[in-house]
C-alpha cells in the first residue's frame, strides 16, 4: 500500500492550481481520498474528531440495501447487475461533471442514489431508460439545487417520477414474475426476448381481483414489483440495520408505517368490501422500502425530530389516499415527493415553536 | 431546563487523582495574553526586583485583574516578546510583599466588605470568578443573584475537580463561608456529580450544616459542568442579574486570600492526553516554561493544547510559559500515516457518537486519539447528530446554514447566544464542518456590532442633549 501512496504523492502536484490537469482535481481527490484516509488535521478546537465521515455514513445505507439487492438477484435474475452498473455510471458521470464545473469536491451522495434508483424500477426496464432516469434524477433532483445537501427532493424519486410520466406504457409493462425454487432466476437474464416472464400485475394491481396471501408478500414469493421492494423480510433486515446505526431516523419510519397501517385499518373497518386490511398494505408495493430507505434521506426530510413525526404521518396518510382513491395503484413515490415539498414548511413550523420556547430562557 | 444532549468521550490518557508538586525552574515566562486576559498595563519595569505576590501587570479591560509574581525574581521585559520573564528566582517568602499599611487604609475607606473584595481582586482570587452566562469576569463590587460552585470538571483530559477537593476539604468549606459573607441573602448552589461514593457522602455531610448552600446533583456527562448549563437547569435567567460561577480552585483561592491574606500563586493543572508520556496533575507556578513540560511529558510529534481537547486553544511556540488561566495542558498526537480504505474498515477499535462502527457492540475502546479530522469537508446533510449532542438545546445545523447566508438577525433569533462552546457539534459532525469555530466567530461579530451600535446611540443621545441645552 505504501507504493500506492507514494504514487499518489508523486502525481498529486499535477492536479494542483497551475498543474496540467488542475481541471479534474475533484476527480483525483475523490480517488485519492477513497483509497487513503484524508490527511487533514484539526486546526481549531476541537482538536480531535469523531471517526465517522460522510463516506462511512453513506456506506451504511449501501450495506442496508444489500439484502434487497440479493433478494432482487434471486427473484429477477442477472439483469439486476447491469441495471445497477448503468445507474452508477450515469449518476456518477453527472456528479463528476458538475463537481468539475463547480470546482467542488465530489460528494458521496450519488453512491446511495445510484443503488436506490434501480431498486425502485420494474425489473425489465430497458437499460437506456435506467440511464436516462438516473441522469435526470441526479441532474434535476440534485445538481440544479446546488448539489448534495441542498437538494429539496430525493433524486432517485425524481428520476423514477420522470420515467413514469414520460414512458408510462413501458414502465407498466416491465413487471416480471419473480423466480422461485432454490435458484430462483439467479441464472437467468430476463429481457424482452423471453417475454413469457413479463407480466403486468403487481399485488396492488391484482388487488382488484383478490388479495395475495400475506405471508407470500412478507417473503416476497411469487410477488411482482420493483426490484428492491418485493421482499419485506429483506427490507426489514437492511432497514433495521440502518436504524441501529442511527443513520436512518426511526421516527420517520415508525410514523410512516404506523400512520399508513392505522389509517388503512380504519378504512377497512368502515368498508371491508372496498378496502384491504391495514397489514396487507404494509407489505404491498413500495411502502416499506420507501419508508426505510427513501423517506429517511436526511437531506430531503425535515431536520427536526418533531418535524420527522409530522413528515412521516403526512406521507403515510397520502400513500393510503393515493392507493385507495386515485387512478394510481402505487402511491409511495408521489407521497414522498409531496413530503419532500412539505419538509421545509414543516421545519419552519417546528422552528417557530421551538424559538418561542427558547425565548423564555 | 432538563439536561439534554451531551456526550462522554472515553479515551485513554486521563490524569489520575494525584497531584504532584513541581520544583521551581530557573526562569519563568509569564504570558501577557492568555485565553481570557490581556495584561496590557505593565506595572513592573525592566530589571526591577520583585517579590512574591507583587503586581507585574494589570488587565485594564477586566476590572484591573492583576498578574502576580509567583516568586521573587528579577523582571526582564526583553527576553521574550509578549511575556514578562522572571529570572534569579527564589521562593523565600520572607521577602514577600505585605499589604498591611495599605489594607488598613482600605479598611477605613471602604469598610470590611470593601476590604474583602479588594483583597480578592488584588490577591489573585478574583480571576477564578466567572459570569455564568458570558464567561466574563464580573464586577468585583457587584452582588450576584446567585453563586454556583462547581466541584467537578468533565472535559476530557482536564484535571478533575475532586483532586483538589480531596486534599483541601476543610479549606473548601471555609472558602464557601467566605463566599457567603460576600452575599446578602443570595443562595449558593453547589453543583455536585450524581455519584455514590464515600467521599461524596462525606462532602454532603459537611454541607448539610449550611442552610444557604443548595446541593444540585448533576449527571456525569460532558458538558453538564458548564456554569451556563447548570444555571439554565436551575432556572436562573441571565436577564435577572449576574450569576457567579466558581470552581474548587476558585473557592480555595478565596479562602487563601480572606483567611490568610495570601495571594494564590500556584495552579493545579493536568498534563495529560493521548500524546502525553504519562498523565499527571501538577501544581506549579504560572509562567512555568512550556518547553520543559513538552520535553518531559509530551511525546514526539504531538501538539500541545491549552485546555481540554474539545475547547482548548493551540499552544504555539510563541507562548513560552503556562498562561494564567490554564486549566490543563493536553497533548494530542499528530496523525502521521494515512489509513488504506479507512472508511471501509469494520472499526472495532473506534469510538463514535453514531453506531456506524462495530465498536458499538463492545464497550472497550483501545483507540488512541489523534488530531486527524478523519474525513473531508462536505455540505451539511442534516443528519441531526449535532442537534442531538448539543447540550444547549439549539440547532447547530440551522445556525450553520444561517451563518452561511450571512443572516445575522436570524442567527440571533435562533439563539446563538445560548451556545456554551462545548465543541461537541464539531466533534460529531460527519461532514466535518467547523461548527463551533463559526459560532465563536459569529458571537464575536455580533458583540462588536452591538458595541458599535451602543456607541452610536450614546453619541446621538449626547448630540441631542447638547442641542436641547442650546
Ligand atoms: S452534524 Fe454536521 S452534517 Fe449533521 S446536521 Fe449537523 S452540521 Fe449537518
Ligand atoms: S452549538 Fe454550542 S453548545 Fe451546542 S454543541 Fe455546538 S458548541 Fe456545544
Amino acid at each position: 500500500m505504501r507504493v500506492l501512496l507514494k504514487i499518489f504523492e508523486k502525481i498529486s502536484p499535477i492536479f494542483e492550481e497551475g498543474g496540467k490537469l488542475a481541471a479534474i482535481k475533484p476527480l483525483y481527490e475523490a480517488i485519492e481520498n477513497f483509497c487513503f484516509a484524508p490527511s487533514a488535521k484539526a486546526r481549531c478546537a476541537p482538536f480531535s474528531r469523531d471517526p465517522l465521515d460522510i463516506k462511512r455514513y453513506m456506506t451504511m445505507v449501501i450495506i442496508g440495501l444489500l439484502p434487497c439487492v440479493v433478494a432482487s438477484l434471486y427473484f429477477f435474475g442477472l439483469r439486476v447487475i447491469p441495471m445497477i452498473i448503468v445507474s452508477y455510471m450515469t449518476g456518477g458521470t453527472v456528479e463528476v461533471v458538475f463537481s468539475i464545473i463547480r470546482k467542488e469536491p465530489i460528494a458521496e451522495g450519488f453512491l446511495v442514489t445510484g443503488l436506490i434508483f434501480p431498486l425502485i424500477l420494474p425489473p425489465a426496464t430497458p437499460l437506456w431508460m435506467v440511464a436516462l432516469g438516473c441522469a435526470f434524477g441526479v441532474f434535476v433532483g440534485k445538481e440544479v439545487f446546488g448539489g448534495t445537501g441542498r437538494n429539496l427532493f430525493n433524486p432517485a424519486i425524481v428520476g423514477r417520477c420522470f420515467l413514469v410520466l414520460a414512458y408510462p406504457a413501458v414502465m407498466s409493462s416491465s413487471w416480471v414474475k419473480p423466480g422461485h425454487g432454490i435458484t430462483g432466476r439467479l441464472l437467468e437474464y430476463v429481457s424482452s426476448a423471453n417475454i413469457e416472464a413479463i407480466t403486468s400485475a403487481t399485488p396492488l394491481v391484482e388487488a382488484k381481483h383478490g388479495l395475495e396471501d400475506m405471508s407470500h408478500m412478507f417473503m416476497g414469493l411469487d410477488i411482482s414489483g420493483c426490484l428492491g421492494e418485493t421482499s419485506a423480510l429483506m427490507i426489514l433486515c437492511g432497514g433495521i440495520f440502518l436504524l441501529l446505526t442511527k443513520v436512518a431516523n426511526w421516527r420517520t419510519v415508525v410514523s410512516i408505517l404506523g400512520s399508513a397501517v392505522i389509517f388503512e385499518a380504519i378504512l377497512h373497518r368502515v368498508n371491508p368490501e372496498q378496502f384491504a386490511p391495514g397489514m396487507w398494505h404494509l407489505f404491498a408495493g413500495g411502502l416499506m422500502f420507501g419508508a426505510f430507505f427513501m423517506a429517511t434521506d436526511p437531506v430531503s426530510s425535515p431536520s427536526t425530530n418533531e418535524g420527522k413525526w409530522m413528515y412521516g404521518i403526512l406521507i403515510g396518510v397520502i400513500v393510503i389516499l393515493i392507493r385507495n382513491f386515485s387512478g394510481y395503484v402505487e402511491g409511495m413515490m408521489f407521497a414522498i415527493l409531496l413530503g419532500n415539498i412539505a419538509a421545509p414548511i414543516i421545519d419552519e413550523m417546528v422552528f417557530s415553536v421551538r424559538l418561542r420556547l427558547l425565548k423564555n430562557e | 431546563m432538563k439536561f439534554r444532549g451531551g456526550y462522554n468521550i472515553r479515551f485513554q490518557g486521563k490524569p489520575g487523582g494525584l497531584l504532584k508538586d513541581i520544583l521551581l525552574p530557573e526562569v519563568l515566562y509569564l504570558p501577557l495574553e492568555s485565553g481570557s486576559f490581556n495584561f496590557s498595563a505593565l506595572c513592573a519595569t525592566h530589571g526591577q526586583d520583585v517579590g512574591l505576590g507583587d503586581v507585574l501587570a494589570k488587565d485594564p479591560d477586566n476590572h484591573d485583574i492583576p498578574l502576580l509574581s509567583p516568586t521573587n525574581g528579577k523582571v526582564n521585559l526583553e527576553a521574550a516578546p509578549g511575556h514578562i520573564t522572571l529570572e534569579d528566582l527564589s521562593d523565600d517568602s520572607s521577602k514577600s510583599y505585605t499589604y498591611h499599611d495599605e489594607l488598613e487604609h482600605i479598611h477605613k475607606k471602604m469598610g470590611s466588605a470593601g476590604l474583602k473584595r479588594y483583597k480578592l481582586l488584588n490577591l489573585g482570587a478574583w480571576e477564578f470568578v466567572k459570569e455564568a452566562y458570558t464567561g466574563q469576569i464580573p464586577n468585583p463590587l457587584s452582588t450576584p443573584q446567585a453563586v454556583i460552585v462547581s466541584t467537578f470538571r468533565l472535559e476530557p483530559f482536564l484535571i478533575r475537580g475532586d483532586v483538589l477537593l480531596k486534599e483541601h476539604l476543610r479549606q473548601f468549606t471555609r472558602g464557601l463561608e467566605h463566599l457567603q459573607s460576600l452575599l446578602a441573602y443570595q443562595p449558593i448552589y453547589l453543583a455536585f456529580p450524581k455519584i455514590k461514593s464515600n467521599f461524596a457522602a462525606k462532602i454532603k455531610e459537611q454541607i448539610r450544616g449550611y442552610a444557604w448552600v443548595k446541593l444540585i446533583e448533576v449527571p456525569l456527562k460532558y458538558p453538564y459542568d458548564s456554569f451556563e448549563i447548570i444555571s439554565r437547569h436551575i432556572g436562573l435567567r441571565h436577564s435577572t442579574g449576574s450569576i457567579w460561577g466558581v470552581n474548587v480552585e476558585g473557592v480555595l483561592a478565596i479562602d487563601m486570600a480572606l483567611t490568610n491574606s495570601k495571594p494564590c500563586l500556584e495552579r493545579a493543572i493536568s498534563v495529560a492526553g493521548p500524546g502525553a508520556l504519562m498523565s499527571v496533575n501538577l501544581r506549579l507556578p504560572t509562567g512555568y516554561p512550556l518547553s520543559k513540560i513538552k520535553n518531559e511529558y509530551g511525546l514526539q510529534n504531538s501538539i500541545a493544547i491549552d485546555g481540554g481537547v474539545l475547547t482548548g486553544r493551540l499552544l504555539t511556540d510563541d507562548i513560552k510559559g503556562v498562561p494564567t488561566d490554564c486549566r490543563g495542558i493536553t497533548f494530542v498526537p499528530e496523525q502521521l500515516g494515512r489509513e488504506f480504505l479507512g472508511w471501509l474498515r469494520p472499526g472495532f477499535g473506534r469510538q463514535s457518537y453514531s453506531d456506524c462502527f462495530l465498536s458499538s457492540l463492545c464497550s472497550h475502546f483501545p483507540e488512541r486519539l489523534t488530531n486527524a479530522v478523519k474525513g473531508e469537508l462536505r455540505p451539511c446533510v442534516s443528519c441531526g447528530f449535532c442537534e442531538d449532542a448539543c447540550p444547549a438545546g439549539i440547532m447547530p445545523h440551522q445556525l450553520h446554514k444561517l451563518i452561511y447566508q450571512d443572516d445575522i438577525d436570524a442567527v440571533e433569533k435562533f439563539r446563538i447566544d445560548l451556545c456554551v462552546e462545548c465543541g461537541l457539534c464539531s466533534f460529531v459532525c460527519p461532514s466535518k464542518i467547523e461548527l463551533m469555530q463559526q459560532f465563536r466567530e459569529m458571537k464575536q461579530t455580533i458583540l462588536k456590532e452591538k458595541e458599535i451600535a451602543a456607541a452610536e446611540a450614546a453619541k446621538e443621545a449626547a448630540l441631542e442633549s447638547a442641542t436641547e441645552a442650546e
